[in-house]
């Protein structure tokens, strides 16, 4: 297989976008990238679009051949890929995997969603549909009621309190404020949500144990990345991002037929895989961006991708381990719980926010400084359909 | 015949229960099942209410667990009760086969929990 490099890399302020349909988001969010790359005038040899609810919440469908014709980028190959909330990752390995079998040399892949035209209600029973047809989506379960499901087990067998949930919400909407893509640009104040009578009305369960900051916002947005050979990144003369590891795993459809409901076993893999084909392990790793759709998934996905041990991300957490200057950062861009969770797009704006990371172009109260190695992971449905990257540095 | 109509398969090569279907054990990949239904109690394995609630409900909140049955089936339900308080894990549950929610103006029935049975 042949190395893959991260040539340009774009994103849209995810949020609400109101004005932008679905084309115009994923169009600017390519259009950045390709003249992020220098091909602002070029041509790639193939498009992937991670969407998850274009036929469900625009009523359109074919989204890459429409990209394609769009951006003007005829006769280039042009895939849509649904993998619910995994899509921009997914998306992401299929052009990867292009590049590095030798068949492409240049991919665009963009991810998008818009979900904010539809009512909440629909917006939460259109990310409910990845629950199972018949022995869990009838009874009303959403995603929010199985990660509550699963934080009641994690509180139970790992210790986790909502002192530790907190400390996720409290860092991330603060890295929100710093992050201009962000959706909520809030600061949280503790006391508000917290500590205060008043953090029944500001703060009211959503799913409990789970409260309606443990939890990331519905949004709209975009994201895209053009990835390249080696030999192309090393023409530009400055350092480059290669990806250096990829994982994926998949887990039952059903929360109730894990052995261990509380065992994310699809992270532990993809995590895995991604660091044994880069050569490189857990301790090595300068910045995360870890899948928060809610709290607890911050720390579960912490420990199970191998930074602390069971039952020791939360305090880690609460420590200020995780944060701008700690032991391991995570979330750095607030996360899916303040950037925002377009489902579509979630996948490739981490691997672009790594990007950023990596080629140290974020502000100080952003950036961890010297970093040379990133991990992504990308969590579908309630962790039935993982994928994670490690992504690496190179200097020119 | 247990009073929930809900098919579990057992598979005969190595014993472990599923629920919904699969094609091959989850397990050790026999493609051989006998059927069989949740039976006796449940002891509940975790719960959540949840208030922001998806299309098609008028509810203002649903409580949601995982029950294991005393031959092994484990399945979700609602648990019908008016708050959480009583709730704990490992309790009993009496299983019921009631309305779930209306689509189309008519009742769905599934498994609906009934708390210390």
């Amino acid at each position: 297989m042949r190395d893959v490099a991260i040539l340009g890399v774009g994103m849209l302020p995810f949020g609400r976008r109101d004005e932008d349909t679905l084309m115009d988001m994923l169009a600017y969010a390519s259009m950045k990238a390709l003249d992020d790359a220098g091909l602002g005038n070029g041509s790639v040899d193939a498009v992937y679009v991670a969407n998850m609810g274009g036929g469900m919440l625009q009523h359109q469908t074919s989204i890459a051949s429409s990209l394609v014709d769009r951006l003007s980028l005829l006769p280039a190959a042009a895939e849509t890929i649904e993998n619910g909330p995994a899509s921009g990752a997914s998306a992401v390995k299929n052009g990867m995997l292009a590049i590095a079998s030798g068949y492409y040399d240049t991919v665009l892949v963009a991810g998008g969603e818009k979900m904010r035209e539809v009512t909440g209600w629909r917006a939460t029973d259109f990310v409910a549909t990845m629950t199972h047809p018949q022995a869990e989506y009838p009874y009303g379960i959403t995603l929010p009621g199985m990660a509550g499901m699963f934080t009641r087990l994690y509180m139970e067998k790992h210790g986790v309190t909502r002192e530790h949930l907190l400390a996720i919400s409290l860092k991330n909407q603060e890295m929100g404020t710093r992050n201009p893509y962000a959706h909520v640009e809030m600061a949280l104040d503790r006391e508000g949500i917290y500590d205060s009578p008043h953090a029944v009305v500001n703060n009211p369960v959503a799913a409990d144990p789970l409260h309606l900051y443990d939890l990331c916002p519905v949004s709209d947005g975009a994201a895209a990345v053009v990835l390249c050979t080696v030999e192309q990144a090393k023409q530009r003369a400055k350092p480059y991002v290669v990806i250096a590891g990829f994982g994926q795993a998949t887990d039952t459809h059903t929360l109730a037929e894990r052995e261990d409901p509380t065992d994310l076993k699809a992270v532990t893999l993809a995590a895995q895989k991604a660091f044994a084909m880069a050569k490189l392990k857990p301790s090595d790793v300068s910045v995360a961006e870890l899948h928060d759709a809610f709290t607890i998934l911050e720390i579960a996905e912490s420990e199970h991708v191998g930074f602390f041990k069971k039952g020791e991300g939360g305090k880690a957490a609460a420590a200020g381990k995780t944060r701008l200057g700690g032991q391991i950062p995570i979330n750095l861009s607030g996360g899916l719980k303040a950037r925002g969770h377009p489902v579509g797009a979630t996948g490739v704006a981490q691997v672009v926010d790594i990007v950023w990371q990596l080629r140290h172009e974020l502000p100080e109260n952003r950036q961890v400084k010297n970093a040379t190695v990133g991990l992504t992971v990308n969590f579908g449905g309630f962790g039935n359909n993982v994928l994670a990257f490690v992504l690496k540095r190179v200097e020119a | 015949m247990s009073d929930i109509p809900i098919t579990a398969y057992k598979c005969k090569k190595c014993g472990k229960i599923h629920y919904p279907f699969h094609d091959r054990c989850l397990k050790c990949r026999a493609r051989e099942f006998e059927t069989l239904h949740p039976a006796g109690q449940a002891k509940l394995l975790t719960f959540t209410q949840i208030f922001n609630l998806p299309w098609g409900f008028d509810e203002r909140f649903l409580i949601i667990g995982i029950g294991e049955f005393e031959n092994g089936v484990k399945a979700m339900g609602q648990i019908q009760a008016d708050d959480i308080a009583g709730l704990k894990l490992g309790m009993k549950l009496k299983p019921t086969w009631a309305p779930i929610r209306r689509v189309y103006d008519e009742n769905v029935y599934g498994l609906k929990f009934v708390p210390g049975a």
